[in-house]
């Protein structure tokens, strides 16, 4: 059984359907990229999944629960987690607080002990300090821990709302766009630190991305949006000689 | 331990300068306890505004609402109390947190009743909804005659046959009654014991990981939402505990005042509220400290000039906005990245 199932979703605002009947899925320690040209509908898919969107038919299933009727903060504590195509980092808070936050959902301190610091407060304040400290060691963000996170260079924001992600404890995390914006040099580092991720912390990762080249050096398999239907699905090789994928990128040849 | 040491030193102290604050000229003395009051208010409006980012601009309503409710308990209920506790120190000090804590969790509950439909709204549509939850507060307060309507209220009538009025009924006239004025239990420790208190809860709550939640809810909803931040219970928390402070420092300012008219408690009071905050810098403590400090004082100094007082008031605000549009504290963030 795999970990995200999407059945026959259908996305529909106003008159115009942004995702068609998409029936598609995501394995276990699987990494799986999906593209498409502009307005294909993949973001759309990814605030479905996360719970931002309700889908207007069908239905998307993580372990085999349907994830359409929980607010989005409930996927997250179900092991969902995501990036953002534009970058959105707490503007106010340090690269440690950033990551903070995304422990507030686990913690046992509750409102009254964090107000009175009484109980295991001390120690759990120490945990979350420890294991934020080690995610920060893993990307090589320690030096800047203490810098506000929108302070840094693009590439580590981009890098520090991926450890964000993280930081949930996710069983599938969504990224989108990760490769935008940055430099041909950014980029390769980001294929091996995508890589690096799914073998580490053991998890699926579901990928929206624009440059091809990221797409086919990482993906195990890529599925095609064009106009919110699934044209193409299977790995690399396949889905660079599919005529109905070229023609969606490059428009269809005149005899 | 070392926070906890630092809170009961604090109270202590507090306690110490009380016990010399009896030599202090009583025109200072109010405007200490003035000082007191608005710190508990501006810090406790800053927790909404400042830190979680949510528009409230009905800080007055819950205010009022504290203050019209112990003062109420504390005079139609005075005989119980009376009988209860006794007239020593001691007796007045646990009447005195009974009676606060009547005002604090009366507003608590309206925080819940307003916050729970109103939080979902965000921006100037939360501020709207605040605003005229506050004045519909005082329009039913200015229609209750059992706390005196618009005449204000000062105490509490109960007469021999039982019948507790704010005001002598016409057909009463000839009943014996005694009159229960509002007893003056507001003094230097009460007030600056809850000025110490709303300090501690504020800066423990924001330096734990679970307080990063609510300034995660001020920067990005979309964002805290999906790390696993509830962000409406957030807010509610946020609005709830602000709402329980401003109904403490109501009851603190009926308890000193010792008259109370829902005047007292317009839109312009809470204006003044969401000023210091402003002026402070959203999300600063010291700031808000500061600028609720000033703000009370800022008017006495003036008063000198009689007439053109509010204007030279206003002109110091706009002045001050216009050198530090961020507050006097605020932290200056970069603009937001767009893309």
């Amino acid at each position: 059984m795999s970990l995200l199932e999407i059945q026959n979703c259908t996305m529909k605002f106003g008159g115009l359907t942004c995702v068609d009947s998409l029936n598609t899925h995501v394995g276990k320690d699987e990494l799986v990229g999906m593209i498409g040209p502009n307005g294909a509908g993949k973001t759309t898919v990814f605030n479905i999944i996360t719970g931002v969107y309700n889908p207007t038919g069908g239905d998307v299933l993580f372990k085999d629960k349907s994830v359409v009727p929980l607010k989005p903060y409930e996927v997250a504590e179900i092991g969902i987690s995501r990036t953002f195509q534009n970058i959105r980092l707490f503007q106010s808070l340090s690269v440690r607080d950033n990551i903070r936050v995304s422990f507030v959902k686990s913690i046992k301190a509750g409102f009254f002990i964090s107000t009175f610091h009484i109980g295991n407060y001390l120690k759990e304040e120490k945990e979350i300090e420890d294991k934020i400290d080690e995610l920060l060691d893993i990307f090589g963000l320690l030096d800047v821990r203490d810098e506000y996170a929108v302070s840094l260079p693009y590439g580590e924001q981009r890098k520090v709302e991926i450890v964000r992600a993280l930081a949930t404890s996710p069983e599938l995390l969504l990224l989108d766009e990760p490769a935008a914006g940055m430099n041909p040099t950014e980029k390769t580092e980001l294929m091996s630190l995508i890589k690096m991720v799914k073998d580490k912390f053991k998890i699926s990762i579901l990928l929206i991305e624009h440059d091809m080249k990221v797409v086919m050096g990482v993906c195990e398999r890529i599925i095609v949006l064009d106009y919110g239907k699934k044209i193409a699905e299977g790995n690399p090789e396949v889905i660079k000689n599919d005529p109905k994928v070229i023609e969606a990128y490059l428009g269809e040849t005149h005899h | 331990m070392k926070n906890k040491l630092l809170f009961l030193s604090s109270l202590v102290l507090v306690f110490i300068i009380n016990l010399f604050a009896g030599n202090i000229d009583p025109y200072y003395y109010t405007i200490l306890i003035y000082i007191g009051i608005n710190i508990i208010l501006a810090s406790s409006l800053n927790l909404i505004n400042g830190y979680t980012g949510q528009f409230s601009l009905g800080h007055a309503g819950f205010m009022a609402i504290g203050a019209y409710l112990s003062v109420s308990f504390s005079t139609y209920f005075a005989p119980f109390f009376i009988d209860t506790f006794g007239q020593g120190v001691f007796g007045n000090s646990i009447s005195f947190i009974i009676l606060l804590f009547i005002g604090g969790i009366a507003a608590a509950i309206a925080g819940i009743i307003v916050g729970v439909p109103s939080l979902r709204l965000k921006g100037d549509y939360l501020a709207i909804t605040t605003l005229g939850f506050a004045e519909i507060i005082r329009v039913v307060i200015q229609s209750l005659d059992v706390v005196g309507a618009s005449q204000g209220f000062r105490g509490a009538y109960i007469f021999e046959n039982g019948m507790k009025a704010a005001m002598i009924p016409a057909d009463m006239s000839s009943v014996p009654y005694v009159f229960y004025s509002v007893p003056k239990y507001t003094n230097f420790f009460w007030t600056f014991a809850f000025v110490v208190i709303i300090i501690f809860f504020i800066s423990n709550l924001m330096s734990s990981s679970y307080g990063r939640g609510f300034l995660a809810v001020k920067d990005d909803e979309i964002a805290a939402e999906s790390m696993g931040v509830n962000t409406t219970k957030f807010k509610v928390i946020a609005f709830v505990s602000g709402a329980f402070f401003a109904g403490i420092a109501g009851a603190l300012y009926g308890h000193f005042n010792l008259y109370i008219n829902p005047e007292d408690f317009n839109f312009l009071k809470s204006v003044e509220i969401v000023v210091m905050v402003i002026l402070g810098g959203m999300g600063s403590m010291v700031g808000v400290i500061i600028a609720a400090v000033i703000l009370t004082i800022l008017p006495e100094f003036l008063r000198g000039i009689a007439e053109y007082r509010m204007i030279i008031y206003a002109l110091l605000l706009i002045i001050m906005m216009l050198l530090r549009p961020q507050g006097l504290f605020g932290v200056q963030l970069r603009p937001k990245k767009k893309k």
